[in-house]
């Protein structure tokens, strides 16, 4: 009986033993769900914000490689917008002559030209200014005509959270003969061309007109742009912190803590040995050892 | 009436025979110390009757052993028995959720959790680049993992369902372990009924029965009925007719509507409304809800459905229509990624797809955690009636060796007492009536 007794505690300790090395060697507390059922259902929770965060912040880093080659396309743009708004002022003064504007008109074509080739810019294949018709240029060189469409390009940042990170070339170059900048620009060739007092009157009034509202609409595309930008940042930076949260969250319910667990084992070692020690005293002691 | 000069030779000779047969009880408890089931014996003596010695009174006539009796206690056997069954039901039903939740693979990077995780990534990555062959390349092929692997899980569970309903066939099968032990059962009831029949105590048959009768209640609950006549019938599990009934088998076993015991714990993994069937049903409604909720938003976008679930075959493939080729993240323009996004956010869905499968985890977890509990406790419990069962019935060899003195002393001292009389006699016989001789 005594016997017995020694061998199911000496398994008892060893199983236990056994389980505290398991943990040791894993680095986790929980290794199967019956360890702690509840820490489990909370760990694959973990395990998916994580997931989501990482995922998230990786959407944030194509979102910033999407606007930040859109910023640059759109310094270009302004560029050529002020160049173009210089080329105005210039051409429409009375003493510049026929030849000059002439010459001036083939710039503000070469301007047009270059407009549409930097809103038929592309990242990684895809076009930038086309809306969601991103295998589509937005500008062919024979018409004016938008070829892209209306749609956003969204990047999920977030839980339920999402950014347009597109900006369309409709907005500022527009969409055939309606005020905006190509269409600016075609009326200040022709009026450039056409040399009459109507036309040269025209060059400094509704054409300088014209040619600040595109001003304005592209650095409103800027600006629109900017902000993405900056709300991008700000987002990666939540996101770090958030995932950095989520990690700490999850190692602790996860992970074992080493030196507790140390601790528990040496003393689970010390125990087992006593009690073999103590087994093997008590079962060698018998009547029969002091009968003769 | 006179009493026998010869008398004293009888008295003692009968405590010599006593001394004897108890000096050969206690080697045969000795011999079977380490015997399983093993009773301790001890021989009754009994004082004989005595002689009417007029007008003295009442004169000894010394002792007699009138039985064999064997120690134990029927009230902790009953006790043990039903430890015994929730033992058996305890570890056979943890031997079986514990390989469930092996298959689980839960928490770490190779569950179902991980693969759903990679899953919902893969249609966010799509969503950043909707043109792009690569994208679609790796989200077709995280979805066919992540299919292969709830299919691997739901075969995993079968196997383990199956592999109880193998060890159960085993068992209760014709030719089984229970069919044996009942055969045995039957066999020692017969003898022992012979035995008794004639007056005798079969002490060491008694005790192989009871060793099977432990068996056999750790295999399923155990209801016996004494006849009184040295049978022992046994009803299994609340069976409406005994499985054991004297010296008679029924065979094939009655039916058990309340078994307990490792066939109770077999038969619950075995059965199609066992546990394990729940969970594999729990698993199915997972793949299904999955496989509704992604075709709800993806068939409008691309008008063909994403997933298949077949609820019969338990099989969740993609649709024949979803390849690398044809995959689409929306309706509209190349760029449009709009059904991706709703995609990748039903990984944030409240009680969504991921929620559901959490809950199943923590529920096996949950019962596996009981079943260990159940079966520890048993265990610590059948364990201690165990020792007690043991300090009645066990032998110990420092008592055996104690008795083993005191009978050889006693044996010696009647031997002792032979000589004393023998002398008595001698002097009665050889010198008395020889004055002047």
């Amino acid at each position: 009986m005594i016997t017995r007794g020694i061998v199911t505690d000496l398994n008892d300790i060893a199983t236990r033993v056994s389980h505290t090395q398991q943990k040791l060697a894993s680095g986790k507390e929980l290794t199967r769900p019956s360890d702690d059922p509840f820490a489990t259902g909370r760990a694959i929770g973990l395990r998916t914000e994580l997931a989501g965060l990482e995922q998230y912040q990786r959407n944030v880093d194509d979102a910033e490689a999407w606007t930040s080659v859109t910023e640059n396309k759109l310094s270009t743009m302004t560029d050529i917008v002020h160049s173009a708004r210089e080329l105005l002022v210039r051409g429409s003064t009375g003493t510049t002559s026929v030849g000059d504007r002439k010459i001036i008109a083939d710039e503000i074509d070469g301007l047009i030209a270059a407009a549409k080739d930097t809103a038929n810019a592309t990242y990684a294949g895809r076009s930038l200014f086309a809306g969601t018709a991103t295998a589509t240029k937005p500008y062919g060189a024979a018409s004016d005509a938008y070829l892209g469409d209306a749609g956003d390009v969204v990047r999920s940042i977030g839980p339920g959270v999402s950014v347009i990170v597109n900006a369309r070339g409709s907005d500022m170059l527009g969409n055939g003969a309606d005020g905006k900048l190509l269409n600016t620009l075609r009326d200040i060739s022709a009026h450039l061309r056409g040399g009459s007092a109507a036309d040269i009157a025209a060059l400094g009034g509704s054409d300088l007109v014209g040619m600040d509202r595109s001003l304005d609409n592209v650095l409103n595309v800027r600006a629109q742009v900017g902000s993405t930008a900056s709300r991008l940042e700000a987002a990666n930076n939540r996101l770090a912190e958030i995932e950095e949260g989520v990690r700490g969250l999850l190692s602790k319910v996860e992970d074992a803590d080493m030196a507790a667990t140390m601790i528990e084992y040496s003393m689970q070692q010390s125990v087992y040995q006593s009690a073999l020690r103590a087994g093997a005293g008590i079962v060698q002691a018998s009547l029969l050892d002091f009968l003769r | 009436m006179s009493i026998s000069t010869f008398m004293g030779l009888q008295t003692s000779l009968r405590g010599l025979v006593a001394q004897q047969r108890a000096l050969d009880a206690t080697s045969h408890n000795i011999s079977n110390a380490s015997t399983t089931g093993y009773s301790r014996q001890e021989a009754q003596m009994q004082a004989t009757d005595a002689l009417l010695d007029r007008p003295a009174g009442m004169l000894g006539t010394g002792v007699d052993v009138v039985g064999y009796a064997r120690i134990r206690d029927s009230f902790l056997d009953l006790q043990y028995r039903a430890q015994s069954m929730q033992l058996g039901y305890g570890t056979t039903r943890t031997d079986s959720l514990e390989q469930v939740e092996l298959r689980l693979a839960e928490p770490g990077d190779n569950g179902i959790a991980a693969r759903l995780n990679s899953f919902w990534s893969s249609w966010s990555d799509l969503a950043n680049a909707p043109e792009s062959g690569a994208a679609r390349g790796a989200l077709i092929a995280d979805a066919r993992t992540l299919a292969s692997s709830i299919n691997a899980l739901d075969d995993g569970f079968e196997t383990v369902s199956a592999q109880a309903a193998q060890q159960l066939s085993l068992l209760t099968a014709t030719g089984g372990e229970l069919q044996g032990i009942a055969r045995e059962f039957a066999g020692l009831n017969g003898a022992i009924r012979d035995a008794q029949h004639v007056g005798a105590q079969p002490n060491d048959l008694m005790d192989r029965r009871d060793m099977l009768l432990d068996k056999l209640s750790s295999l399923a609950q155990v209801t016996v009925a004494d006849d009184g006549a040295g049978s022992i019938s046994v009803t299994l599990g609340g069976a409406a007719a005994p499985l054991i009934d004297g010296s008679t088998v029924n065979w094939p076993a009655p039916a058990m509507p309340n078994p307990g015991g490792k066939i109770g714990a077999l038969m619950d993994a075995a059965s199609p409304t066992g546990t394990i069937a729940t969970y594999r049903s729990e698993l199915g409604a997972f793949a299904q809800s999955l496989t509704t909720k992604v075709n709800a938003i993806y068939n409008p976008a691309a008008g063909t459905n994403f997933f298949a679930y077949d609820a019969a075959t338990a099989t969740l493939s993609l649709d024949p229509g979803v390849t690398p080729a044809t995959v689409r993240a929306g309706a509209g323009a190349p760029g449009d990624n709009s059904a991706a996004l709703a995609l990748s956010e039903l990984s944030n869905e409240p009680g969504g797809v991921n929620d559901s499968y959490a809950q199943l985890v923590t529920r096996i977890g949950t019962e596996v955690a009981d079943a260990k509990r159940t079966a520890t406790n048993a265990n610590a419990l059948s364990n201690s009636i165990e020792d007690r069962r043991q300090s009645t019935a066990g032998v110990s060899l420092d008592e055996e060796m104690t008795n083993l003195i005191r009978f050889q002393r006693g044996y010696q001292a009647a031997a002792r007492a032979m000589t004393t009389t023998d002398s008595m006699l001698d002097t009665l016989i050889n010198r008395t009536g020889r004055v002047g001789l």
